[in-house]
């Protein structure tokens, strides 16, 4: 089948793939500060370039952590914790 | 004007014949029933149907107007997909409980009063709960009595609310209701409709549920229940500060067990309360644009998280189970159900040219130009935590990650082109946002793709990957489950048992002996002292009653047979009576 042919495809060029997407990252954030170049919103968060990738980096960091943190110590029970 | 044909009609009379066809023509009905209510919802006008005065108050069966059209157009759609992706499902019963449910959440969405709104409500919670026993496991009949508990707790919530509230306006006209004035029965209202939304801390019915029903009541209830609810709050109570907040907590609250949990449908059910959050945060925020998102979104919602459901739905289908940490590897058995879920995933993570780009942003939209802009990095936390979620986890453990443990194929035809339809539709939604606009309640100019938001989307989406693929390590599925505050209740349940019977029994007992001791003492000289007033002074007062009496009560001992056939039949000629008496009287 040709769709399963394309994924095993990428998954053995699994290093040239990793390369593309970082090239595509490192584009989109000049993409970002280009566009903000005379560029002025209402608010702050508006005229930082590259603010949402700094945002996403941190807030995803921060969701596993402190997710896996909270559920390692409180959350997580077996799985007939209730009988 | 009486040209309006009620679409739940469709629905109530469907389900009642579907157990009496076969074969090719069982299959087309099923079809026909949704089919049949898409036509009826396209060609139906704007205006006030099925009005008639019931008991001195206002019954409104058909309010139709820009509000409740939208919402009725994708529960239509969503019925068709829905029964599509069923139509392998050989017990009637489960078809004739979807149809119930269905045309219940119909008629609540067209409801004009309360009391409509309270029956078609309290149809839905009772109708949808089979779609969790079908499962006929002992996990999901525990889960369906606590789903229907609970659902009957809010709905003496709504039914306290709504009685206070006739009692105060004098009325039960389920109308737009204003925060300055708002008391106690309004806020008995909104509770009620707050727990079918899921908001928190009323939310742990449903993934307490909703992973435990069938594969294909799953598609269903995730559409219907939380988006009926998000429509009476956009209908009665926007601009209420409660729901911006509360709303924008589920966004957060939601994605966080979302990425903690390991069963598929479980993380799924988790995201339904953070979508349903964005929902509430936008009838919260209460601007024409807020509102308009609200709508936009559940009606975008309603496709993509039932595709999701679908794609879940299929792996448990096919393999046996839905735990993480049981799958791996699927794309090389299941690659067109994982290209459909991936649809679904990228859709409700808002990338550019699928649905939830053009929804979500909406509200995040309103709650900018509102300056609020913590709900807005909220809103844009709980994005992050989508993707991360619905998108990455599940995706990379199910279909990739290690070699798979449980071979498989992929599911039958007809969950394959259920998936792929509304895999058309999120695509279509997403390129052609127009027609989702024209739906919309109020017109406002909003245009989605422009440079600064496509940037900004995808600057957190992307990054979100790169992360997700540097700590993919700390992400791995566990074998466990996470407490919430369905504790409460489970324990609250078993405390309940315990004062039963350990000391309401125990008492009860008591009581019983005492009144054995004293109270029939008691009762033997009482009746000794009315007996001997009874005889002497009644008796010489009004001497022809007392013969009377007895012959009615030589009629009475005979009805009294001791046979419970007997009692029943009574009962029923009770029973009419008492209605030909309403009705005579009406």
């Amino acid at each position: 089948m040709n769709i399963l042919k394309c994924i095993e495809s990428l998954r053995r060029n699994i290093k040239a793939l990793r390369n593309v997407l970082i090239v595509y990252l490192v584009v989109l954030v000049i993409f970002d500060v280009v566009i903000h170049i005379g560029a002025h919103g209402h608010y702050f968060v508006d005229n930082i370039p590259a603010f949402w990738t700094m945002f996403g980096i941190i807030g995803c960091f921060l969701l596993i952590k402190v997710g896996k943190g909270i559920a390692h110590q409180f959350l997580s029970k077996d799985e007939d914790f209730y009988g | 004007m009486d040209s309006w044909i009620h679409p739940a009609l469709f629905f109530f009379i469907g389900s009642l014949l579907i157990p009496f066809v076969k074969g090719k023509a069982r299959t087309f009905l099923i079809l026909l029933i949704p089919v049949l209510s898409i036509i009826d919802v396209a060609v139906m006008t704007e205006g006030v149907y099925g009005t008639f005065s019931f008991l001195g108050t206002t019954i409104v069966l058909g309010r139709v107007d820009k509000l409740s059209l939208i919402f009725a157009w994708v529960f239509t759609i969503m019925a068709f997909l829905g029964a599509l992706y069923a139509l392998h499902v050989k017990e009637d019963g489960h078809h004739a409980a979807g149809s119930f449910y269905i045309g219940s959440s119909l008629g609540a969405i067209f409801a004009g009063d309360y009391l409509t709104l309270f029956i078609f409500w309290e149809i839905m919670a009772f109708s949808s709960v089979f779609l969790i026993w079908y499962r006929k496991e002992k996990k999901s009949i525990d889960a369906g009595y606590r789903y229907l508990l609970v659902h009957v707790f809010g709905g003496l919530c709504f039914f306290a609310g709504m009685m206070l509230y006739a009692y105060k306006t004098g009325g039960f006209a389920f109308e737009r209701i204003g925060q300055t004035g708002a008391g106690l029965p309004e806020y008995l209202i909104l509770a009620g409709f707050a727990l079918n939304a899921a908001v928190i801390p009323l939310h742990a019915w449903l993934p307490d549920a909703y992973p435990e029903s069938t594969v294909e009541g799953a598609v269903l209830m995730c559409a219907f229940t939380t988006k009926t609810a998000v429509y009476v709050l956009a209908r009665g109570f926007p601009g209420f500060e409660v729901l911006a907040i509360l709303g924008t907590a589920m966004t957060v609250y939601g994605v966080f067990y979302a990425v903690i949990e390991n069963d598929m449908r479980r993380v799924l059910a988790y995201h339904i309360i953070s979508q349903v959050g964005y929902m509430v945060a936008g009838v919260g925020i209460g601007t024409e644009l807020a509102l308009n998102g609200a709508c936009a979104h559940a009606f975008a919602h309603i496709l993509y998280k039932a595709l999701l459901f679908m794609g879940a739905g299929a792996v448990l289908y096919m393999t046996g189970t839905a735990k993480l940490s049981k799958l791996g590897g699927l794309y090389k058995y299941m690659p067109l159900t994982m290209i459909f879920y991936v649809i679904g995933a990228i859709s409700i993570s808002g990338f550019p040219l699928f649905s939830g780009f053009v929804s979500k942003s909406m509200i995040v939209a309103s709650a900018h130009e509102e300056g609020r802009l913590v709900l807005m990095s909220l809103m844009n936390l709980a994005g992050i935590g989508t993707f991360l979620s619905v998108g990455l986890k599940v995706t990379y453990f199910a279909f990739f990650s290690k070699e798979a443990p449980i071979q498989a194929k992929e599911p039958p035809k007809n969950m394959l082109w259920a998936m792929g339809l509304t895999s058309a539709l999120c695509f279509i939604i997403g390129v052609y946002p127009d027609a989702l606009y024209a739906l919309l309640p109020f017109s406002v100019e909003y245009r989605p793709y422009t440079l600064p938001h496509i940037s900004e989307m995808l600057q957190i989406l992307s990054f979100t990957g790169l992360v997700f693929f540097l700590l993919v390590k700390k992400l791995a599925p566990e074998d466990k489950m996470n407490l919430d505050m369905d504790i409460f209740y489970r324990y609250g349940g078993r405390a309940f048992m315990w004062i039963d019977v350990h000391i309401i029994s125990v008492i009860d007992s008591y009581w019983g002996e005492l009144y054995k001791v004293l109270g029939l003492k008691a009762i033997f000289k009482n009746a000794q002292l009315s007996y001997s007033f009874d005889r002497k002074i009644i008796d010489g007062v009004v001497d022809g009653s007392a013969l009377g009496v007895r012959g009615i009560g030589g009629v009475v001992k005979k009805l009294q047979t001791g046979k419970i056939q007997t009692y029943m039949g009574l009962a029923i000629l009770f029973f009419v009576l008492i209605v030909w008496y309403i009705i005579r009287d009406m």
